[in-house]
């Protein structure tokens, strides 16, 4: 295949958990890396991101995730009330003669800093989560080489799209030629915030009346996001669901097809990688690799 | 009324699978329970019992802002006041003059709307998805179906287990199963939150050890006491070992092991058409076999801090 020629955003995603994401994108990413790409993984996962465990950047740098928190002057304020108003989510009250504000309400939009006409409210960073990003062992990711970088929420926290988009402009500024983003489970918020503006969006299902049944809604949400779409079918053999059915009523190209097979999950529980540890591990990403390229170009066209 | 949450860190650990298979011996061991799936993003619990839905009530969502291209001039000032990157000129700005919402973007604060000049940007309400009530083979449920890309998951999570808390108490139920969503963030914390005991299902992977520690530290912030299930419990033996290890550290009781057993889905089949998911003395479904044994010690632990049905 001839290299690549310009930039390309890969999202991979799946409306149900534990489908295979991960999997897909680590080995995808190392994939790319090794097909002459330089590749930046991006783990939008920030509930539970993974995609670390698997590559092991080499000294990761770290950097704290704020969102801004306004702090009212209680000297300033004149309790006018117009914070309160303003604010969409019901973050701010006024009780006792003093202006309340409770953080895990507050989306740091600053409408009430513009609105507060005596200027009582400043605003504070406040830490919801943390961007981890490091460069990968040259031996695993030759020749072009691969970064990843991690979204991880703090314990307690709710700010999940904050985390994942700072977790993205970290691959924007890393400006790689691949970006390939690990999205959460789910077809809500999060989720949005690590699929928008990709270029094509890989969904990873398994072939359960549950897999099918989420597939269809992440489809949905795809399709009315406007984004190429492509399927990747996991543990291929492990239940009846007609997956390739849908996907033809749907005209959706299904990109890959991986089989259910116990050395696949055991590779897997162990931390390995299964473009390195199964006998037909390198085959299924490279050629998983040229058809989301394939899907990218079609889509261009 | 008792509350158990069944929750990973992780997704596709299992929690379905479990918690429909909990509900069935629960409720032949004669607890009256209403079951909750609080995964609202991809409910999945409906699916594996085969619920049939007897009604739905509209979710209200927030609201997206829309700017009026007739009144608006172009002058930008709502790009400037968005936090969220979600306004930017139109596709033939050089022709129209005109700014435009990306609904996928918009978190609905209304930040952008005093700032307009034109008073050309009106906050339109949305519909975020809705509540529906069923009936399975079990007992009744409660689940909930978030409309793609809304952001109010952890509230309609919270709208789910208030209408579940009510038919609770209409019909006497003791017990409340809740199928959880994956993750640590607002759905998970909406969903734990005032329960009585997290089930936390594992699976002996690299990742499934990360994700539990996760979610582990949240449900004690959240005050909720946690045990383990250990789900495809032979597929590793070093993961199980981590799995166990992590739970002796953590001083989690560790409810026992589900082995990887493809009948497991069988099970589900046939409860959901309302036959016994457990032939007694079938060796060949030992994955149903382990659940019940899991449900008693859950019983026992939830018994254990105050009888079931007060």
């Amino acid at each position: 295949m001839p290299p690549l020629l310009g930039r390309l955003t890969v999202a991979i995603a799946s409306g149900k958990g534990g489908t295979g994401k991960t999997l897909v994108a680590t080995n995808l990413a190392l994939a790319a890396a090794r097909a002459g790409s330089p590749v930046a993984l991006v783990d939008c996962d920030a509930d539970a991101p993974n995609d670390a465990l698997f590559l092991a950047p080499v000294e990761p740098r770290r950097a704290d995730v704020t969102v801004p928190l306004p702090v009212i002057d209680a000297d300033a304020c004149v309790l006018c009330g117009a914070c309160r108003d303003a604010c969409a989510y019901g973050a701010i009250r006024i009780l006792g003669g003093s202006v309340l504000v409770f953080p895990e309400l507050c989306h740091g939009c600053g409408a009430c800093v513009s609105v507060c006409s005596p200027r009582a409210i400043t605003e504070e960073p406040r830490r919801v989560g943390e961007v981890e990003w490091g460069r990968l062992s040259p031996d695993l990711a030759n020749p072009a080489g691969a970064d990843v970088i991690t979204g991880r929420l703090d314990i307690g926290e709710v700010k999940t799209p904050s985390v994942i988009r700072a977790a993205r402009e970290r691959a924007q500024i890393l400006h790689r030629a691949v970006t390939i983003l690990d999205a959460p489970p789910g077809v809500a918020c999060a989720a949005v915030a690590a699929i928008r503006d990709a270029d094509v969006l890989v969904l990873v299902t398994e072939p359960t009346p549950f897999g099918l049944h989420d597939l269809e809604l992440a489809v949905t949400l795809g399709q009315e996001m406007g984004i190429p779409l492509g399927v990747v079918i996991n543990r291929d053999g492990e239940g009846v669901a007609d997956i390739a059915g849908f996907c033809e009523r749907e005209g959706i190209p299904i990109l890959a097809r991986i089989p259910f097979e116990r050395r696949i999950a055991e590779i897997y529980a162990d931390g390995g990688l299964v473009i390195d540890e199964h006998p037909e591990g390198a085959a299924w990403f490279t050629a998983l690799w040229a058809a989301v390229r394939e899907r990218a170009e079609e889509a261009e066209w | 009324m008792r509350t158990i949450v069944f929750a990973s860190g992780k997704g596709g650990t299992g929690k379905t699978t479990l918690t429909a298979l909990a509900a069935h011996f629960a409720a032949a061991g004669g607890a009256p329970l209403v079951l909750a799936d609080c995964d609202v993003e991809a409910s999945n619990l409906p699916i594996a019992l085969r619920a049939v839905e007897t009604g739905c009530d509209a979710f209200a969502g927030g609201a997206k802002a829309v700017i009026d291209p007739e009144a608006c001039r172009g002058c930008g000032a709502c790009q400037v006041a968005c936090r969220f990157d979600a306004i930017g000129p139109s596709e033939e700005y050089f022709r129209d003059r005109t700014y435009v919402v990306d609904p996928w973007a918009c978190e609905g604060c209304g930040a952008c709307v005093p700032v307009c000049g034109d008073a050309a940007i009106r906050m339109e309400p949305s519909q975020a998805g809705e509540v529906c009530s069923a009936d399975t083979s079990v007992g009744a449920m409660v689940f909930g179906r978030l409309a793609p890309g809304e952001d109010l998951s952890g509230k309609l999570v919270t709208e789910v287990r208030t209408r579940a808390a009510r038919i609770a108490e209409e019909r006497g139920a003791s017990l409340m199963l809740i199928d959880g969503p994956p993750g640590v963030g607002c759905p998970a914390i909406a969903s734990v939150t005032g329960t009585d005991l997290l089930v936390a299902v594992a699976e002996p992977t690299l990742s499934g050890e990360h994700d539990l520690r996760r979610l582990v530290l949240l449900a004690r912030r959240l005050g909720t006491p946690v045990a383990v299930v250990l789900n495809k419990a032979d597929l590793s033996h070093s993961g199980a070992e981590r799995i166990r290890a992590l739970a002796a550290a953590e001083g989690l009781p560790l409810l026992g092991d589900v082995p990887f057993d493809p009948d497991l889905a069988g099970a589900l089949e046939r409860l959901a058409v309302g036959e016994p998911p457990d032939a007694l003395g079938d060796p060949g479904r030992q994955g149903t076999a382990a659940v019940r044994r899991i449900w008693f010690s859950v019983a026992e632990m939830a018994a254990a801090q105050g009888p079931l049905g007060e």
